[in-house]
């Protein structure tokens, strides 16, 4: 009996005594920190990335898609003689909403899109595996038509919404999985389904740390219309550098729309037919306000 | 009986032994590493900074990711290319204060070393005060800059500490 409560008090002290070194007290430290730089960009090749500029903070994108390889390449300079573009500008409102417009040169198409961080990946006390981004857009197509019947406003219009979950798995990887649903107001006949169900794979892989690698592949509900236009899983591969305000991100993918209901639901494109471009994105970003 | 007693002695020798600890959570560091051309600067206030009156032992400790900067970008770049927050979570300065210098090992982005800077450590109606400045050579913890921003980039970043520490019960 005596030897049990010895050691019990033994034991006890030694609890008190455990304590005695004052840095055990960095240890017990459980503090909650969120997940930074998932990616480098707002965007990947074509889809978009959870990351949005500060708060205060202006984007202006410029993005470029070459010609094909399929269109005599050489003489074209490796397409670089017919480029589409698009011009982008967005603002961060706080750090989780964004909100921009853009133009893409494809189908003349203007558009306008919201962003909102909700779930953000975290470690520590209560941690968030992923973090979800949402995503939603507008667009609007200026082409005229060439079909000689006359259009409503609305036909035109096009919309985008996404969930981008997103998880860095490391200071090197990180990945993206992002279902998404892309409705078109104007279909060619009413067999053709207005609304198609998209998920978007992707990754980035850091070489350094001002470079990565990407990588993106959808997976789209919708392969034809009845009008015999049949479109292709679009995917894309590129190369992020970033270099303090700029991010430049060049890349090979079978896409030439840029707007996003475009390249991801209504892509024509196939590289096994040389519909392969280069193309770039340049971000460049102003703070407006600290 | 003798159970409670030595029950009671061992209870009043563990509080004892922690009475002369003080520690808070909520230090405010901050540091600037600017220059003319770019204001650099970041501050956390949520330092750990712990002092134990018996052995002089003092430490402060933070946490990379909880610095603010101004720009979210200038943030992201602080840890994603500079300090390599993933990589090395924490900084901390473990030692001893001894007459107005606190002299001990600080480790930065992985390397630790010994330092002996000037600071206060004072008693106050607040708890235990405790405030240093100096400043580190960046390149002896391998933080590289590239020569590209270099005129923007202060090579010896100047850090301030201010921690009010309470008395642990």
């Amino acid at each position: 009996m005596k030897c049990l409560v010895i050691t019990l008090c033994l034991l006890i002290c030694q609890l008190g005594f455990a304590q005695e070194d004052v840095f055990d007290l960095f240890e017990e430290e459980q503090a909650k920190e969120y997940a930074f730089a998932t990616f480098k960009g707002t965007q990947l090749v074509n889809s978009a990335t959870n990351e949005t500029p500060g708060a205060g903070v202006l984007q202006y994108v410029i993005a470029h898609r070459f010609g094909s390889f399929g269109e005599d390449y050489l003489y074209n300079f490796l397409g670089l003689d017919n480029a589409q573009i698009r011009m982008q500008l967005d603002y961060g409102i706080t750090d989780r909403l964004n909100v921009g417009i853009g133009r893409s040169s494809v189908f003349k198409v203007v558009d306008s899109f919201v962003k909102l961080r909700t779930l953000r990946q975290s470690s520590g006390p209560n941690p968030m595996p992923v973090s979800l981004t949402l995503l939603s857009s507008v667009n609007y197509r200026g082409a005229r038509y060439t079909d000689g019947v006359d259009h409503l406003t609305t036909d035109r219009l096009s919309y985008h919404h996404q969930a981008i979950f997103t998880r860095k798995w490391n200071s090197k990887l990180s990945t993206l999985f992002s279902p998404s649903l892309v409705h078109w107001n104007l279909v060619p006949s009413v067999e053709d389904p207005n609304s198609t169900y998209n998920a978007t794979l992707g990754a980035r892989y850091k070489l350094t740390k001002r470079m990565a690698l990407t990588g993106e592949y959808s997976l789209i509900s919708n392969k034809s219309y009845s009008d015999g236009s049949v479109f292709t899983v679009p995917f894309g591969v590129g190369i992020d550098i970033e270099t303090g305000g700029h991010v430049f991100q060049f890349h090979l993918s079978n896409t030439r729309g840029m707007s996003t209901p475009y390249w991801l639901s209504r892509n024509s494109y196939s590289a096994l037919n040389g519909g392969l471009f280069l193309g770039f994105n340049i971000s460049r970003v102003f703070t407006l306000r600290d | 009986m003798k159970f409670f007693h030595l029950l009671f002695i061992s209870l009043l020798l563990s509080t004892a032994v922690s009475a002369q600890q003080f520690l808070t959570r909520e230090g405010s560091l901050s540091f600037d590493a600017g220059s003319p051309l770019e204001d650099i600067m970041a501050e956390t206030k949520s330092a750990t900074a712990v002092y134990d009156a018996a052995t002089g032992k003092i430490g402060v400790q933070v946490l990379m990711t909880s610095f603010n900067f101004k720009r979210a970008l200038m943030q992201e770049h602080f840890n994603e290319n500079y300090v390599e927050s993933v990589k090395y979570p924490k900084a901390s300065f473990k030692g001893f204060y001894t007459d107005g210098f606190a002299q001990g090992e600080l480790t930065m982005h992985g390397v630790t070393k010994s330092v002996q800077v000037p600071a206060v450590l004072a008693e106050t109606k607040d708890g235990m005060e405790f405030k240093t400045t100096f400043k580190v050579n960046l390149s002896e913890y391998d933080v590289s800059i590239p020569k590209t921003v270099s005129d923007k980039i202060d090579p010896y970043a100047t850090i301030t500490v201010f921690c009010v520490m309470k008395k642990r019960p």
